[in-house]
């Protein structure tokens, strides 16, 4: 379903300049940026020396996604008060991940990905299946962003949602392709500026226009159970939320890329920092989408609330900061997810299961096809909007993949510090946790899947470990690239 | 003849609208607390919501152009919705939706499971590097 151009806020014309000039920003600050770049290492990890300011801004601006300023509104609106503060949870998937990044990088100098981690640490096959788990849930990310962009475009400007869907995707892999991690990292500091500046300005317009009584009061009047904290499925989806924020940190390339390009003491800081500075943002964007009664708006499109109440409540002068700030954020994402998933795919399954011996000029145009690759992939999943079951709304899609990626916590969490788990312990609490996950997803909802996941990978984990406990050797995590070129452990066909 | 002839013009356009403007699929039950209408046949609608079958209480819920709505926040019970062409007399059939939250028990199981594996994690890091 799209909104019609006769009853959108913004005019086509402004769109279409925001659109071009944003567009023309990212792509030549992204050929700036990455102008040095000469070789994979340079462009996957950004010579291994980010500092803290743009480390934090890097890692707090990819946090701010189409999850926060438009799935956070959709989640306010389903699931009530529950919905919003639950989406803040997901900062803690930042914080718990600082200690994490620390440790990281104390063990694996040399490491590019978290691929490289599950191989050296666990062998073989639990590396397959936690690729097979990283890579659903970099696509299913991959395309709820590309989805949002494209929602958030037609609900502000009529715009139809492919067109806006496949530029804004066309303008991050131009610039991801251009200037590779220094580029995303780069780019992400100007976005993050916007972003804060942007979210507080609305939050500060909303509360001076619409005020909380007459939005408590129609709450109460006509959907009362958002105000209602024994809401049932909101409970269900507060540990849900956290799990899967928890999970998509934990296991993803998207942050262990940065964890190893981030200079040796920062990693701790930045992620702490960043997990605080995103905690209050779902709040504020969520909050909009309760004021929804008050103003008498229709929504047509569960994951179009956040922008309609918002271009709505503040007009023109609004729609176009709403713009702004979505745009900024679903690049810093978009861009990111490309660069690390391209890493992930360069160096997990080209070099490590098809070329072992490729050489870093390889490696580098390899980098760069996966780009364009994943991008054309993103844009033929999210073209299906709506007539693909779990391609429904931005939430179904994501939390789709929170099976996935919360089975995946326990594997790197035991991984990095208990020194006896079992590898097959690991394969295994991935694949149950995802099958009984994506049972809980349809059986249930969609606000159980994560849960289920963590909870059936932990139990599995622990079992196999107390059964047949695997004593590892830490230092084995340095081997990350072995003099000959070759992967260490099992790298090679 | 002629006058039944007369009557059934005069209820034509009607039954035509009656006929036309409708909703597309719509769930029977509600358990997790929202749900999406789609409707379609017009370009300008009126929804409205009930909750008895006469419609004793009915409530226009929107009136414009958009062609869906995202129903949230109501409480257990059996909710009526019926749609028509803005300046139609005649509704479209009713739909009914019965919403019934997940029971406490349940949500509660969920919270206390997740309140588990979030304790061992934290447990986990906190204890880690002595660990290792």
């Amino acid at each position: 379903m799209t909104v019609p151009a006769d009853s959108a806020i913004l005019p086509p014309g402004i769109a279409w300049a925001l659109l071009a000039a944003f567009s023309v920003l990212w792509v030549a600050l992204g050929w700036y940026l990455g102008r040095n770049n000469k070789t994979a290492e340079d462009h996957m990890l950004a010579g291994r020396n980010v500092g803290l300011a743009l480390a934090t801004a890097t890692a707090m601006a990819t946090w701010v996604t189409a999850n926060t300023t438009m799935t956070a509104p959709q989640l306010a609106l389903q699931l009530g008060v529950w919905g919003m503060f639950g989406y803040s949870l997901g900062a803690l998937g930042l914080i718990l991940f600082a200690p994490l990044a620390r440790r990281i990088r104390e063990l694996m100098p040399h490491g590019f990905t978290s691929g490289d981690f599950i191989r050296l640490r666990f062998g073989k096959f639990t590396w397959r299946v936690f690729l097979v788990v990283s890579l659903i849930y970099a696509f299913g990310w991959l395309v709820s962003l590309a989805m949002a962009g494209g929602v958030l475009i037609n609900a502000l400007s009529g715009i139809d949602y492919r067109v806006g869907m496949t530029i804004i995707l066309t303008v991050c892999v131009l610039y991801t392709l251009l200037g590779g991690l220094r580029a995303v990292i780069g780019t992400d500091f100007v976005q993050t500026i916007i972003i804060i500046l942007g979210v507080a300005f609305i939050a500060w317009l909303t509360i001076d226009k619409v005020g909380f009584e007459a939005i408590h009061f129609n709450l109460m009047e006509e959907r009362p159970e958002l105000l209602n904290l024994l809401f049932p499925a909101a409970i269900m989806f507060l540990f849900n939320n956290l799990l899967f924020g928890v999970g998509e940190i934990f296991h993803s390339n998207v942050w262990w890329s940065r964890a190893f390009a981030f200079g040796r003491s920062v990693g701790f800081r930045a992620y702490l920092l960043a997990g605080l500075l995103w905690l209050p943002i779902p709040i504020v964007a969520g909050f909009v989408a309760l004021a929804t009664p008050a103003l008498g708006i229709n929504v047509p499109v569960a994951d179009m609330v956040g922008p309609l109440v918002a271009a709505e409540v503040l007009g023109l002068t609004g729609a176009i900061v709403v713009f702004i700030v979505v745009f900024a954020a679903l690049a810093s994402s978009l861009d990111s997810l490309l660069a690390a998933t391209s890493d992930l795919v360069t160096r997990d399954i080209y070099r490590g299961h098809i070329r072992p011996r490729a050489s870093e000029q390889e490696q580098f145009r390899a980098t760069k096809v996966m780009i364009v690759l994943l991008g054309l992939l993103t844009w033929a999943a999210a073209s299906y909007r709506g007539e693909i079951p779990v391609v429904g709304s931005l939430a179904a899609v994501l939390y789709f993949t929170g099976a996935f990626v919360a089975s995946a916590i326990w594997p790197v969490v035991a991984g990095l510090y208990w020194r006896k788990t079992n590898p097959m312990g690991a394969a295994l609490g991935m694949i149950a946790g995802t099958g009984l996950g994506l049972v809980g997803y349809f059986a249930i909802g969609f606000y159980v899947a994560a849960l289920i996941g963590a909870a059936v990978s932990l139990a599995v984990i622990l079992l196999f470990t107390w059964l047949a406990p695997r004593e590892f050797d830490w230092s084995r995590l340095a081997e990350a690239e072995p003099r000959n070129g070759a992967m260490a452990n099992g790298g090679v066909p | 003849m002629s006058l039944a002839i007369l009557c059934l013009l005069c209820l034509a356009p009607v039954g035509i609208a009656a006929d036309s403007v409708g909703f597309g699929t719509t769930p029977e039950r509600d358990r997790a607390g929202f749900f999406a209408l789609e409707w379609h046949g017009a370009e300008r609608y009126e929804l409205e919501q009930a909750t008895g079958p006469a419609h004793e209480d009915a409530r226009i819920l929107y009136r414009g152009p958009d062609a869906g709505t995202l129903i949230s926040g109501l409480p257990n019970g059996e909710y009526r919705f019926r749609i028509r062409a803005e300046g139609d007399e005649a509704w479209s059939d009713s739909t009914v939706v019965i919403v019934e939250h997940h029971g406490l028990g349940r949500a509660f199981l969920f919270f206390l499971l997740g309140a588990g594996v979030f304790t061992v994690l934290i447990l986990a890091i906190a204890a880690g590097r002595r660990l290792a």
